[in-house]
């Protein structure tokens, strides 16, 4: 068990930054993923951790030790690489077996603890088989059976799921959330699947570009994301932003938008101070709604204030359906139940789930504000002001 | 699909025999000569026997026996000694070259260190070391009357050195990998003719006491060799993944150790075929060896030549026969390293 | 724009067979997609239509003409692959109509037709830009309008969305089937992600191993399924499937679970297809995880009981993964605010509407 700090950890390749000022902070036996886009540094990150690479500014500790100058071999992390590296003209056996070698152990104890290993993950029968002999989902269970086997202070893991078809995806997916759980070790999980990301996690630190963009756990990185990156890259189909202008008329806040406004309700509210302080300089927030907070009603309805649109196209994805509506001049995703049916072109009206509207700065992207009952904002149709 | 007219295909097989027949005839005059008596390889009373007629193993006899007086001057030799000479000093000068070269590529492939100028300035040095130190040796050999037509030699050594300069460096400039430059560089080192180098290191050797060496020609083979080995294993370390190297560092390996037990057993077929490369450019050079032996330690294509002189007049059958004998190493040694000879070795180390 | 048949359509490699007599029709001016795991041949059917390979046996028809013979520069065919191959040497402008260009096209009319792309990929602002400087969204874009622009019969797309991130991804699949709505241009996608097939074609072809297994409707295909292959190809999580055999008892038809005793009260019609059919003693019953609900009591009897064993939260939905008997798990979806720890009973009501009865040995569905 291992408790891995990283204190303002910088790294740069030539003249491109790829990780910037990050801090963290992965507790022991704590399932902590690493959640990102293709180039955000997710695996630079890791090798930092594990050695491969020494950081340009910056420490990192492995329980209490800065390890900056440690040796990989002696910081006794074990790290499964995204294409595996299994070596290929080595036997299961002998892949598994590298570890305790390179450590001297007697050669019963290592055939005792592959033994073991290999039974802890069903592989026994393929211990005389090469890598290349061996399907994708054996080859995964032998890489981490050599990861395994030495019982190292930590795991890191790079996107070992990536390459894997999507049935076999899941299935190992739930396999490593019960493998880490019966381990009860630290685990570091990079990944650029934000559903892999949200189901395993105990927390997750979303990077972008080289920063750490938010650090939590998976409910807060989604209910509560801390600006516009978190909340595009969590969450399928991403949430939708929509540029509204904030006006202030007779003791009033609106915040305007093509096809829709919201009323912000209540001079003594948090969002009105933030608004309030910002004008005149920002004349713009971003409005952030996700797809499944959003209704659509085929007829104007009674009980909530909604917004007319119209359907632009609808995606059947058989469990749900997303509906990109035209909304104003913005185009918006909206996740509705099968079982309704949309048109192309057909005019619906769209209302919000107010308690899960998201107000964020236009400029930076940052959070403002997250409604949490639907009093703080209030509908109110276009045109009816300003 | 409609048939070809006959005479289309008649003209293709003609065609194919005609240039199977221009290289397997050297062939098999070679090893039909090496089986004839005197009489049949001489063309002295100018008939030609185009099948050995009275098969003999006399030119093997001729060529690896002692012969005073017979066919040679009274103190030639057998053939045995530049046998046993090849032998060493191409294993051996393949061994140097494999032993520096495979190092060097390894670092080449995996550490990607921003060389920057540094091509240029292993260019400049050699330039340098050529001006302030062969420069002097040869001008003061020249004034000493050791050597003759220095200035033919100088000339013609700068010709060689500068052009390889030019060329290497224009090519380099538009290749250029992170360590594409350096590891050029080191190709570099081949581009100009053996020519201009074997010279001024003949007077170097000459100067150290290495001339007429075994471990003389085996440096000397290993330097010339080297920027091949260099090359080629680059491209198979290249290939195979660097994640390997470091699962090996990661998983409690040393860095020499994921080297000799992870990449380098992964890198066999390389290192055979690199192996056999130049073991085969080592075998069939003839222009160093002439210039750096003499006596002790000629090397078979040496002493084939020296099959033809004024006093003993052209041995065209002992020739052939030496010739046929030569050809037997690098053919066994191809064969015991065949099964190594293939490639796609490092399928399975990565998914896809 | 035309239609494409394929009729006993075949492919060998050597020994292997690629595609075992494929028969598929996709109708002109619709969004068709092949779908299946890699290496189930779908990319080999697409170099076929192409004629990037040829077929060993069987026919390939645009709208009425055997096109087997036509090389595939004449095919009229456009391409986009997962590997955008665009001139970075070039500006974005020069790229969309580069195929206008060599066709000696005028000047006037290539920056019209490249202005209307343009609008309809949303690169207007982009057009002078150098397409080498170009992010990797926008570069598939460019690789899109220029395949566009000439107009092929058939537009041909492989996987071409993997090499993009999540976000972008999830938005180029509406405005691809928008874009395909709004020209009208036959569309053939070969992609192994069940969410791309779903959410844009009209009709997809689900393959493996050679072998087509369904083709049809979305909606088909995933309320459907032909067989077990299909349905555990297509949604996520994926569908649960409870190994279990047919009894009858006092007039009442039952599927009893194999590892546990969990049993499903059949309807009629049900009952009586299931009574017919020989090998009722090793079936499969299939329910999706989203057509599960979860009960805290058992206030109905034919609710199942299970065990949680662990949630995974998705955020704007939770798996939860209960074991049902002995050793069968199955998912349920339920509210994100879903929170039972593990080792909680809990009672299972399945939609009798959304219940899947498979055959084990030939893995067809029994309907």
């Amino acid at each position: 068990m291992a408790n891995i700090r990283l204190e303002n950890v910088s790294k740069r390749f030539g003249r491109v930054t790829a990780l910037q000022s990050v801090n963290l902070e992965i507790h022991h036996g704590e399932f902590f993923c690493v959640l990102g886009p293709p180039g955000a540094g997710k695996t630079t990150l890791l090798r930092l951790i594990v050695g491969l690479e020494k950081p340009d500014e910056g420490t990192i500790y492995i329980d209490g030790d800065p390890v900056n100058d440690v040796h990989p071999r002696d910081r006794d992390i074990a790290m499964i690489f995204q294409n595996l590296a299994l070596y290929p003209d080595k036997t299961v056996f002998d892949n598994i077996a590298f570890p305790l070698r390179e450590r001297k152990m007697a050669a019963e104890e290592i055939r005792a603890r592959v033994a073991q290993v290999a039974r802890m993950l069903h592989i026994e029968h393929l211990l005389e088989r090469k890598p290349g002999k061996l399907s994708g989902g054996e080859r995964q269970r032998v890489a981490i059976a050599r990861a395994l086997v030495r019982t190292p202070r930590a795991y890191l893991m790079d996107e070992p799921l990536a390459n894997l078809d999507a049935l076999l995806r899941l299935e190992m997916r739930i396999e490593l959330k019960r493998l880490q759980e019966q381990l009860n070790e630290t685990l570091v999980y990079v990944t650029s699947d934000q559903v892999e990301a949200m189901s395993m996690a105990d927390r997750i630190a979303v990077l972008y570009k080289g920063v750490v963009q938010q650090c939590d756990t998976p409910d807060n990185v989604y209910n509560l994301p801390a600006n516009r990156r978190v909340a595009t890259i969590v969450g399928s189909p991403p949430m939708n932003f929509l540029t509204c202008q904030v006006q202030r008329m007779d003791g009033q806040l609106h915040l305007v938008h093509s096809g829709f406004g919201f009323q912000v309700v209540g001079s003594d509210h948090p969002l009105w101070d933030c608004l309030c302080r910002a004008l005149p300089a920002v004349r713009e927030v971003l409005v952030g709604v996700r797809p499944e907070d959003i209704r659509l009603y085929p007829e104007r309805p009674t009980e909530v204030i909604a917004f007319p649109a119209r359907v632009a196209v609808s995606e059947p994805l058989g469990a749900e359906t997303i509906v990109d509506v035209q909304l104003g001049r913005d185009i918006i995703k909206v996740i509705t139940p099968p079982t309704q049916y949309f048109a192309e072109k057909q005019e619906v009206w769209v209302a919000f789930d107010m308690a899960k509207v998201h107000v964020m700065d236009a400029q930076t992207g940052e959070r403002i504000y997250t409604t949490g009952a639907p009093e703080q904002l209030q509908c109110i149709l276009p045109g009816t002001c300003a | 699909m409609t048939r070809r007219p006959t005479w289309q295909i008649v003209l293709r097989y003609a065609l194919v025999l005609i240039v199977v027949g221009l290289f397997t005839f050297p062939t098999y005059w070679m090893v039909t000569m090496a089986f004839k008596p005197k009489v049949e390889w001489s063309t002295a009373h100018g008939t030609i026997y185009w099948v050995p007629q009275n098969p003999t193993l006399e030119n093997f006899e001729t060529v690896l026996t002692e012969y005073r007086g017979k066919f040679f001057r009274a103190n030639q030799s057998s053939a045995l000694p530049s046998i046993r000479s090849s032998i060493i000093v191409s294993i051996g000068g393949t061994l140097f070259a494999l032993l520096i070269g495979t190092l060097a590529a390894y670092g080449l492939s995996r550490f990607s260190v921003d060389t920057g100028d540094l091509p240029w300035y292993i260019a400049l040095g050699r330039l340098a070391l050529l001006i302030l130190v062969l420069l002097p040796f040869m001008v003061l050999w020249a004034w000493l009357g050791i050597i003759r037509y220095w200035y033919g030699i100088l000339s013609f050594t700068l010709l060689g050195i500068g052009a390889d300069q030019l060329i290497g460096r224009l090519l380099a400039l538009y290749y250029r990998g992170p360590t594409g430059s350096l590891a050029f560089s080191i190709l570099q080192l081949r581009m100009f003719p053996p020519m201009a180098i074997v010279i001024p290191v003949m007077i170097m050797w000459s100067a150290f006491k290495l001339i007429d060496t075994w471990y003389g020609l085996v440096a000397v083979y290993g330097v010339v060799t080297f920027p091949f080995v260099v090359w080629l294993m680059k491209s198979f370390f290249d290939e195979i993944p660097r994640e390997l190297d470091e699962a090996a560092i990661v998983d409690g390996a040393s860095n020499w150790g994921a080297f000799f037990k992870v990449v380098l057993p992964l890198a066999k077929g390389g290192l055979a075929s690199t192996a056999l490369f130049v073991f085969i450019l080592n075998w069939s050079d003839f222009l160093i060896a002439l210039l750096l032996t003499t006596r002790d330690w000629p090397t078979i294509p040496v002493f084939l030549n020296s099959l033809v002189s004024s006093e003993i007049g052209a041995q065209h059958g002992p020739k052939a026969a030496l010739g046929l004998l030569a050809v037997i190493p690098p053919v066994v040694f191809g064969i015991l390293i065949q099964r190594y000879l293939v490639r796609g070795l490092t399928f399975g180390a990565i998914k896809r | 724009m035309a239609s494409v048949r394929l009729e006993n359509l075949r492919k060998e490699f050597g020994s292997v067979v690629a595609v075992k007599e494929l028969n598929l029709h996709f109708p002109d001016k619709k969004f068709a997609a092949i779908l299946g795991p890699s290496g189930c041949g779908k990319t080999t059917t697409m170099n076929m239509i192409a004629g990037l390979e040829t077929p060993t046996r069987g026919s390939i028809y645009f709208d009425d003409r055997r096109m087997n013979d036509v090389p595939p520069g004449k095919r009229d065919v456009g391409f986009v692959f997962q590997n955008y191959a665009i001139f970075t040497h070039m500006t974005v402008a020069e790229n969309i109509g580069f195929g206008l260009k060599i066709r000696g096209v005028d000047e006037a009319t290539i920056r019209r037709e490249v202005g209307q792309i343009a609008e309809l990929l949303e690169l207007t602002d982009m057009l002078n830009v150098n397409a080498g400087r170009l992010s990797v969204n926008d570069m598939q874009k460019v690789a899109l309008g220029r395949s566009m622009i000439v107009k092929p019969r058939i537009f041909l797309l492989d996987e071409p969305f993997s090499n993009l991130d999540a976000a972008f991804r999830a938005y180029m699949r509406g405005e691809l089937k928008r874009i395909q709505r709004e020209i009208g241009q036959t569309m053939i996608y070969v992609t192994h992600d069940q969410v791309e097939a779903m959410s844009m074609a009209d009709n997809i072809a689900v393959m493996d191993f050679g072998v087509l297994q369904q083709f049809g409707t979305p909606d088909e295909i995933y309320n459907q399924p032909v067989n077990l292959f299909v349905a555990n190809f297509i949604g996520s999580p994926n569908m649960n499937f409870i190994p279990c055999y047919f009894r009858s008892e006092d007039g009442k038809g039952y599927l009893v679970q194999k590892r546990g005793n969990a049993r499903i009260l059949l309807d009629d019609r049900r009952r009586q297809l299931l009574e017919q059919h020989p090998g009722n003693q090793d079936l499969i019953w299939g329910a999706r995880p989203e057509h599960l609900t979860l009960h805290s009591e058992p206030s109905r009897s034919e609710y199942l009981r299970a065990t949680v064993r662990f949630l995974e939260p998705l955020g704007p939905k939770t798996v939860v993964h209960l074991e049902l008997g002995d050793q069968d798990t199955i998912k349920v979806i339920a509210h994100p605010s879903y929170r039972e720890k593990a080792g909680t009973v809990q009672w299972i009501e399945i939609n009798p509407k959304y219940l899947h009865v498979f055959d084990a040995k030939t893995g067809f569905a029994i309907r």
